[in-house]
Formats: C-alpha cells, sequence, structure tokens
C-alpha cells in the first residue's frame, strides 16, 4: 500500500544560532493509508520533537531530509496549512489559552479549515449537536465545554478535551504524543475506543506512547523505536510486549 | 490680528496661529479669555509640556488642514437612545428628550477648574460656539435610568466641544460617546459632576485617521457614594489622548476607570488618567489594556493622588498591561501613585510584552491561521478591560476584534 505519511532521512534542531541543538538525526518511518503506528522510546529520545517538526512549530529547524503526506511537501507550509491539510497533533502537554472558551476555539479552527478547503462554514446549531455527541462518547462534562481552553483542567481532562478535538475536526492524518499519561484506566479504554472510532482506510496514525497498556487497546500495525534522533528498530505489536518486559537495553544494544 | 494676540503663545506654529485666529473671532468674554490663556500657557502640548512627552500635538499638528478620508461609521449608535451631535459648526440639539433630562445651551461661557493642568480640555472650552452657545448643559434628575449617545464628528478644520453634565442626587446616566474625527484636530471637553449617590456608566469609542488629532478630556466630580464605570475602546488618530481627571471629594465614592488601546501602523493611542482621592473612604479600580502593531504607539500614564488626612482608607488599584504584537511597536507607560495617607490599600502592576509563543502555536495547529489566531488571543487579553460596557460590551468585542482580525 502507498505511504501515507513519508519521512525520509529527516534531520532538526531546536534552538537558534550558537544556541541550536541537532535533535533529529536521518529519521525514517513511513505510515501507510490505513495503518497505525506506535513509536516508543527513552525519555528525551526526540519523540516530541519528532511531532513538532512534522506540524511545524517555530524554533525547530529542518537541517536536512523530507516528509510527505500523500506525496505533497509539508514541511514548507504554514502550521495552519498543515492543519487544513489534515494533520492533527494531540499534544503531550496541551497549553491553556484564558479568555477563550472551548466552544469558541474549536469551531474557529473547524470554520477555518473548512474555509482553507473551500468548504461551506458549519452552522451553530450542527456544530453544537456534534460537539454534544462526542462529548457524551468521551463522558466529558458539557459545562467544561464552556470554560476556557485547559484552563484549570485536570491533566487527563486536558487529554480528554485533545481527543474531543480531534473527533470534531476529523484530520486524516493523526500523531498522538503521550495521550495515554494522566489517564485514569476508565478513560484510558474511553479515549481508545474514540481513537479506534477514528481509523479508517483513509486514515493514518502515529501514537506516541511510554506504556504496552494503550497499545492493547488501539492495536498498532506497526511499532517503532525511536531512540537519538533515529527510528533504530521496527517490528509487530509484540515488539512493544518486548520492550515492555526487557526495557531498552536490549534493542539500543542490537542496534549499535 | 493684534500684536497682543499674536504674543499670547510663544513661537507659535502655523496652526497655534490659526487657534489664536478662531478664538479672536468668537464673541469676547472674560472666561473664554481666562481659558485661552490657559490653553496659550503651553500652546499645544508637546515634548517639552510635562505629560505629553510622548503624545506631541505640537508636531503633530503642523496645520489645520481638513483630512482627506470621512469620519468613521458610528458603532455605538442606537435608534432607541437619544444623539446629541458635536460637529466643527456646533452641536444639534434633539427635538425629544428622554424622561428627567434638561438641557440648557448657554451663551456664556462656563468656568472650568484645573484648566492650566489640561490644556487640550481648555482650548475645546476656549473655541466652543460661534454658530450654537458656547455651553451645552445637560441637567440629569434622579429616576429611571438614562440613556443617552454623543457623537463628535468632522468633517473641517476643528471640532472644539463643551458638555457639562449634572447628576443630581441619585441620578443614573448610561452615556457612550462615539469620537469620530473628521477634523484636523478635534478637542473635547466632557465635564460630569455627581451629586450624592448618582450613577454613571460612561462608554468611550475613538477611531481617527493617520492625519488628523484628537484629544477627549473628561473632568468628573464625584459626591458622597457617588459611583462611576467608564469603559474606553480607542484606536487612536496620528495623535490621540483620552485623558480623565477624577476627584472623589466626598466619602464613599466609587470609580472605576478601565480602557482598550489598538493602535496600528502610523496612529498613537493615550489613555491617560488622574485620580485624587480627596476625601475618605474612596474605592478606584482602573484596568487598561492595549495592543501595538508595527508602527503604532501606546501611551498610558495613570496616576493616583491620595493625599495626607483627606486619603484615609482609599482603596485603589491600577493595572497596566500592554502587548507588543509586532516588532516596530511602541508603547510607553507611567504610572505613578503618590500616597502621602498611612491608611489605604493601594496596588499597581504594568507590564509589556508578546503574544505566547505556545499559545499561538497550539491555535496554529488546529488550524487557525496566524492573523486570526493573534486576534483571538488579543482579544481575550483586551476583553476584561471592556466588562465594565455593559449592553454595549458586545458591540465594544466585536469593533475590536473586526480590527484585529483586518487591521492588524
Ligand atoms: N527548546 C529546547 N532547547 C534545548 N533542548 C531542547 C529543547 N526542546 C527539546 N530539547 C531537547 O531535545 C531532546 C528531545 O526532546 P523531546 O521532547 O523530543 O523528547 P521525547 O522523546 O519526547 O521525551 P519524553 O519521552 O520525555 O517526552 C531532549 O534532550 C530535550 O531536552
Ligand atoms: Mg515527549
Amino acid at each position: 500500500m502507498a505511504s501515507m505519511l513519508k519521512i525520509e532521512k529527516l534531520s532538526a534542531s531546536v534552538g537558534e544560532g550558537e544556541e541550536a541543538k541537532a535533535i533529529l538525526h536521518g529519521l525514517s518511518l513511513s505510515v501507510p493509508a490505513g495503518e497505525v503506528h506506535a513509536i516508543m522510546g527513552p525519555n528525551g529520545a526526540g519523540k516530541s520533537t519528532l511531532s513538532y517538526v512534522l506540524t511545524g512549530r517555530e524554533g525547530y529547524t529542518v537541517t536536512g531530509g523530507t516528509a510527505t503526506l500523500d506525496g505533497a511537501d509539508i514541511l514548507a507550509l504554514e502550521p495552519e496549512a498543515r492543519a487544513a491539510a489534515g494533520l492533527f497533533l494531540s499534544f503531550q502537554y496541551p497549553v491553556e489559552i484564558p479568555g477563550v472558551p472551548v466552544m469558541t476555539f474549536v469551531r474557529t479552527a473547524m470554520n477555518a479549515q473548512r474555509k482553507s478547503r473551500g468548504e461551506a462554514e458549519i452552522s451553530a446549531p450542527d456544530f453544537i449537536k456534534k460537539s454534544r455527541e462526542i462529548a457524551k462518547v468521551l463522558s466529558l462534562d458539557p459545562e467544561m465545554l464552556k470554560r476556557p481552553v485547559n484552563v484549570g483542567f485536570s491533566g487527563g481532562e486536558k487529554k480528554r478535551l485533545e481527543i474531543y478535538q480531534m473527533m470534531i475536526l476529523e484530520p486524516r492524518f493523526m500523531v498522538l504524543d503521550e495521550t495515554d499519561s494522566g489517564l485514569d484506566i476508565d478513560a484510558l479504554r474511553t479515549v481508545a475506543e474514540g481513537v479506534n472510532a477514528l481509523r479508517a482506510p483513509g486514515r493514518g496514525m502515529l501514537v506516541i506512547t511510554h506504556y504496552q497498556r494503550l497499545l492493547d487497546y488501539i492495536k498498532p500495525d506497526k511499532v517503532h523505536v525511536l531512540a537519538k534522533g533515529r527510528i533504530i528498530k521496527t517490528g509487530g505489536p509484540d515488539l512493544a510486549h518486548r520492550l515492555e518486559a526487557e526495557g531498552y537495553d536490549g534493542v539500543l544494544a542490537e542496534a549499535v | 490680528m493684534s500684536t497682543a494676540l499674536k504674543d499670547m503663545i510663544r513661537n507659535p506654529t502655523v496652526a497655534e496661529l490659526e487657534l489664536v485666529a478662531r478664538y479672536a473671532a468668537l464673541k469676547a468674554d472674560v472666561r473664554r479669555e481666562r481659558l485661552f490663556e490657559a490653553f496659550a500657557q503651553t500652546g499645544l502640548p508637546g515634548r517639552r509640556t510635562e505629560g505629553w512627552r510622548w503624545t506631541d500635538f505640537k508636531t503633530a499638528v503642523s496645520s489645520l488642514d481638513a483630512p482627506k478620508a470621512a469620519p468613521a461609521r458610528d458603532p455605538l449608535v442606537r435608534d432607541a437612545v437619544t444623539t446629541l451631535r458635536f460637529t466643527p459648526s456646533g452641536y444639534g440639539v434633539p427635538k425629544a428628550l428622554p424622561a428627567g433630562v434638561k438641557l440648557l445651551a448657554k451663551d456664556e461661557v462656563q468656568a472650568m477648574g484645573g484648566a492650566e493642568a489640561a490644556p487640550l480640555g481648555a482650548l475645546a472650552a476656549a473655541l466652543s460656539g460661534g454658530k450654537t452657545p458656547a455651553t451645552l448643559l445637560v441637567d440629569v434628575s434622579a429616576g429611571a435610568p438614562v440613556h443617552l449617545h454623543m457623537v463628535f464628528e468632522g468633517p473641517g478644520a476643528i471640532n472644539a466641544a463643551r458638555v457639562v453634565f449634572l447628576l443630581r442626587p441619585g441620578a443614573e446616566l448610561h452615556l457612550s460617546e462615539s469620537h469620530l474625527g473628521g477634523a484636523a484636530l478635534s478637542a473635547a471637553l466632557v465635564e460630569f459632576t455627581l451629586n450624592k449617590g448618582a450613577r454613571l456608566n460612561r462608554t468611550v469609542y475613538q477611531i481617527g485617521g493617520a492625519d488628523e488629532a484628537q484629544a477627549v478630556t473628561a473632568l468628573i466630580e464625584q459626591d458622597a457614594s457617588a459611583a462611576s464605570v467608564q469603559t474606553v475602546l480607542a484606536f487612536g488618530a496620528k495623535v490621540a489622548r483620552i485623558e480623565t481627571r477624577l476627584v472623589h471629594r466626598e466619602t464613599g465614592s466609587k470609580a472605576t476607570l478601565n480602557a482598550a488601546y489598538l493602535a496600528g501602523a502610523g496612529l498613537q493611542a493615550d489613555i491617560t488618567t488622574h485620580v485624587r482621592h480627596g476625601a475618605p473612604s474612596c474605592i478606584t479600580r482602573q484596568v487598561t489594556k492595549g495592543a501595538v502593531l508595527d508602527g503604532g504607539r501606546g501611551v498610558f500614564q495613570g496616576k493616583f493622588h491620595v493625599p495626607r488626612t483627606a486619603g484615609q482608607q482609599t482603596d485603589a488599584s491600577m493595572q497596566h498591561k500592554a502587548l507588543l504584537l509586532e516588532e516596530g511597536a511602541e508603547v510607553f507607560a507611567k504610572p505613578e501613585l503618590e500616597i502621602l495617607a498611612d491608611d489605604v490599600q493601594c496596588a499597581h502592576g504594568n507590564t509589556s510584552g508578546q503574544l505566547d509563543a505556545a499559545q499561538l502555536f497550539y491555535l496554529r495547529q488546529r488550524g487557525i491561521a496566524l492573523v486570526q489566531a493573534r486576534a483571538l488571543l488579543t482579544e481575550a487579553f483586551i476583553a476584561e478591560a471592556l466588562e465594565g460596557a455593559g449592553a454595549l460590551e458586545d458591540v465594544l468585542r466585536a469593533e475590536a476584534s473586526g480590527w484585529l482580525n483586518h487591521a492588524a
């Protein structure tokens, strides 16, 4: 099957000028349409950095390599254009936006994406209906959606709100950066169900996680190990079990 | 013009000479003379005038050629609310007035306290009148809340206007003002006396072009238990100053003085306030928020004066926060607390900075374009300053949002 997300020999650094620090060192990875891949790897390996480089965060510089979505270069695009192309990041640390209610924010985002694709805006009643349905699936209190984005939300609530946004925006390619951290056992299952509901032949997903547990619910087609800015090993779902049992030492040693 | 007149202002500019000529053409009046002399001490205030270092009318108003653009649209005008209109050819008085309101147009010029401290207020008072009587007095008595709207707009060279409000004991006035420019120099003076227990809610909207100057001066005096809430939204002009001088002159008086300014390229917005706690147990709350683009300038000058004996049990807070939205944006701020009383609660804060990069990225990752993301965050940032405008809060927010999404 053709690759949906294709990353080739990607190198990137963070910071400016003298302060610049190389983090990704020729990372290659591809996710075919319809597949879910997991990325595991030690703290500080560059997993979040990869998610930011893909989505175009300021302060990250691509120093080599390419990344394409359905064959089109995404690295040259503004962050909002990448979002409109269907790229979504569930943040490891969701950001608080005081003064901007969740509903206002998500509806603005949805209409901005629709506009840039030449589609009509969603009507307020349609949006509210959709928002209610999704909030219910994720057991989010509708009152929470009137509050400013993430302000005063618990760690788990913030993660659920990321998935709420993802389910409303229906992106084509999703990067989930440690969405499972901070979720209680029930929330983990609910969130996983939400994610699974988005699995479709035309969609792809990269799931960054430290724990096997999430992968029990979201069964990945492949598991990649990211260490020191590269993919050092790729395997099937059983690779996650092996890492859970043995830690990273074994695969790191094999890779050298 | 006689030599004596020409010498009133030292080294006058072309514009100042023209102001002298306009003054000379008006009906002689001792009080008018006193007011013009108060103005003439500084002339058009500028870099060398104390309190005007960052808002230089002298340089900005080089001549009194009428600006090219027509005045801006008025977002605050409402069918149900009586409107008073002030233009370079005088003011229009509506036929029907709300219950509890009396209008008195006086040929004689009224005295103005502290004229030297507010040179452009003094100028407005000295030049008002001519085709219409010099002073418009508005008398508001207790009863149902009164709603009034005032518009100040060109076209023309000078739009000088003066209105004096008297709020009788227990009266309640909701006043909106749109200062839309359209004259080379617009100078408005609005005075308020709030008798015991009177309430004033004042909303000021100001917008102007890059070839015009605007000064809006308000003098507010409050008796026992009077309360005022003021909300300003200023978009600036070549130079624009919104100045409020408020005196708590009896116990238990309360004032809220909020403002938001948004200044684009070539525009300047100055929010200046002076509050005197001239009686014990009075409260002042002040929040000013601003956002400035490349080539724009924001100015905030706030002063609380709390005298030794009279100012006991003062409770006052002043906050100014500005966003420099682009490189090349300028903000000057001078918060001043002059506290001579010992039993007071006074707080102040003053910051300027940039939008949070992490917040901006979060919004953009969700597909919101940079300009719109910036607008959303800036609107949230200034929102607190507009909360006191009551029914007009949404209108002000919409104006701010429209500007942020288009100009910014
Ligand atoms: N702005 C920055 N300045 C300097 N170093 C940075 C910056 N951002 C990230 N790094 C460094 O880059 C490396 C990779 O960080 P990254 O957040 O991508 O790791 P990660 O694999 O996501 O780790 P974790 O599992 O802990 O989330 C780390 O060593 C981190 O300290
Ligand atoms: Mg990380």
